[in-house]
């Protein structure tokens, strides 16, 4: 157990991990597959939802709360999402060709590759969150009275649920190909329930059930809700980490390295 | 610059380095290994045991369980029973310390499509206690140059010196190289060939994996020969070929010989003519010997072509043990194959 804490934690593990974060960072340079999608999809995002809420009157369905207030926690989930479905692109092509094996010979485990990657992975979804909230704030005025702990407990549990999706991906699929097609089909389906077409306040009750409690459309509502200083609904946030333990552990049951 | 002649130097350069078993030590020991994939079996019963600095060659046909033998050797399979021990431990429990000085380049392994050669081996020296400066393992490799190149802009010769650099910069006691030169045009193998030289040079124990006999021939010091799961012969290149039928002399005579001048050398076991030719094969090294025994009653050779038993001939008939049994009429097949 000393020894294995040593290993985790000791001066050499520390230089492994830096060398393996340069490595992985110059590398989603190079291939934005998550840096493009994750940081330009709602930064763009942000701009039409900005412009439609200058033009249209507040109170979306009923709720309150104009355009931009309601979208900002779905492009926030956007952003995660988009990061998410880059994983296994990158993760399954390095297993497919035999870059994880070739680590895995080494003293360093490829979970280690992994790890520096979602590191990676969590800085660049902060750097959407802080885009969009002083994007939202300062070009177009989103009054957003943030709920510090819960805006934060809820972005966490956002980012642990959708990231662990990203690796059921991984693990379940053979190929780039194969990641490359479901990742694009799944991609679709969060959007419309993290509410990127149509918000739950919008639609009727089957479906704004069905939208709320879905992976992405939970992270949305418990986002929202402590975006405007309120606390968010329990089930939210049960349904939150009730998602992330399945996703986790089918995850690493179905994970191969090779 | 004479390929052939560069063959023909490190072959003399191994046989001045003839060692002293008593100095030896073994690196790598297998004991009665198994391995199954599922109901096939791989690896059946094979014990090798492998000298430190020794180029050790595992040979056999596709599928016959050498890439198998070598992957448990490295920790990256489990055997299904059997012992492996590795420099006193065991590449199974003890597979972090193992992983330190032990250099693998696994057979089809890439490296992402757009990192660039310089950076991979900065990476992989990070992972270990004591590695070599990369820069200058690129340099030994001869392939500084493409230091700032992405993998996928490589050449298929400047991949495997990749390979082998990444499996060389850890600065390992033993290097296992699977299948290094399949796929490499013949200049690149022969400079990868020079490059392995180099590194038993320095002191590094290769185990190389290989379906090439010429490759085995020119470079091991002993060779396993896998076939179907098992081992079916242990022994250096000259002695497995010398079993597959001894060597050959083939010359012309300035004027006729009677057989029995020929038959009364040592080892002569048949003598057989075509036109001017006259052909001997037998055991053991006959070429001096029979000029001397012409040279004896005045009789000059010209033409001389020497050769020996070739591995390929071993190959042949240790792998399909019934049908060329006997035969020795495949002696003379070896040529220095491009």
């Amino acid at each position: 157990m000393k020894a294995s804490l040593q290993g985790v934690f000791g001066h050499r593990s520390r230089v492994q991990l830096a060398a393996l974060l340069k490595v992985q960072a110059k590398l989603s340079l190079r291939e934005p597959y998550a840096l493009g999608p994750g940081i330009g999809i709602p930064a763009v995002l942000l701009f039409v939802f900005g412009f439609i809420s200058k033009y249209t009157t507040g109170n979306v369905g009923g709720s309150g709360l104009t355009v931009i207030d309601l979208w900002i926690p779905t492009l926030m989930v956007i952003s995660f999402i988009a990061i998410a479905i880059s994983l296994p692109n990158t993760l399954v092509r390095d297993r497919e060709i035999g870059w994880l094996r070739r680590l895995s010979t080494t003293p360093v485990h490829p979970s280690r590759l992994l790890g520096a990657q979602l590191i990676l992975d969590f800085v660049l979804a902060a750097v959407a969150i802080v885009i969009l909230i002083v994007g939202g704030m300062v070009i177009f005025g989103a009054p957003l009275t943030v709920g510090i702990p819960f805006f934060i407990l809820s972005l966490v549990l956002a980012i642990a649920e959708i990231f662990s999706l990203g690796l059921v991906v991984a693990a379940l699929v053979p190929t780039q190909t194969v990641a490359s097609a479901v990742g694009g089909v799944l991609f679709f389906a969060l959007l419309f329930l993290s509410g990127l077409w149509v918000q739950p306040v919008q639609v009727g009750a089957p479906l704004r059930d069905i939208m709320w409690y879905s992976p992405s459309g939970a992270a949305v509502r418990a986002i929202l809700y402590s975006a405007f200083n309120r606390t968010p609904p329990m089930t939210s946030l049960l349904a939150l980490v009730g998602y992330t333990l399945v996703f986790a552990f089918v995850a690493v049951r179905y994970f191969r390295w090779e | 610059m004479n390929r052939d002649n560069r063959v023909r130097t490190t072959r003399s350069g191994r046989a001045n380095s003839a060692r002293d078993a008593e100095d030896q030590r073994p690196v790598v020991t297998v004991k009665s290994l198994v391995k199954r994939y599922g109901r096939r079996e791989a690896v059946n019963d094979v014990s090798l045991c492998i000298q430190e600095g020794e180029i050790f060659g595992i040979i056999g046909p596709n599928g016959a369980g050498k890439t198998t033998t070598v992957e448990c050797i490295s920790g990256l399979r489990t055997p299904d029973s059997g012992n492996i021990d590795v420099c006193g431990l065991s590449p199974q429990h003890d597979r972090d310390r193992i992983s330190e000085f032990v250099g693998v380049q696994l057979q089809e392994s890439a490296l992402p499509p757009r990192l660039r050669v310089g950076e991979a081996l900065q990476l992989f020296a990070s992972f270990y206690s004591h590695p070599l400066d990369p820069h200058e393992v690129l340099d030994s490799l001869g392939i500084k140059h493409i230091e700032r190149v992405p993998f996928k802009n490589l050449s298929g010769g400047q991949k495997q010196r990749v390979s082998i650099a990444l499996a060389l910069v850890g600065n390992p006691k033993i290097a296992i190289l699977d299948e290094l030169t399949t796929g490499l045009d013949p200049e690149a193998r022969r400079e990868t060939w020079a490059l392995i030289e180099r590194m038993r040079g320095r002191g590094v124990t290769v185990i190389l994996v290989t379906h090439f006999m010429d490759e085995a021939e020119t470079l091991c010091d002993r060779v396993a020969l896998i076939d179907k799961a098992r081992l079916r012969a242990l022994d250096t290149p000259e002695a497995l070929a010398a079993r597959a039928g001894g060597s050959r002399v083939r010359f012309v005579p300035s004027r006729p010989v009677d057989d029995s001048i020929l038959y009364a050398v040592d080892g002569v076991q048949e003598v057989e003519r075509k036109n001017r030719y006259v052909t001997v094969t037998g055991t053991g090294d006959m070429a001096a010997s029979l000029i001397d025994a012409l040279a004896a009653v005045g009789v000059h050779v010209s033409e001389l072509e020497a050769r020996h038993g070739s591995l390929d001939d071993a190959f042949i008939r240790l792998t399909h043990d019934k049908a060329s049994t006997g035969s020795t009429g495949s002696t003379g097949s070896k040529k220095v194959k491009a």
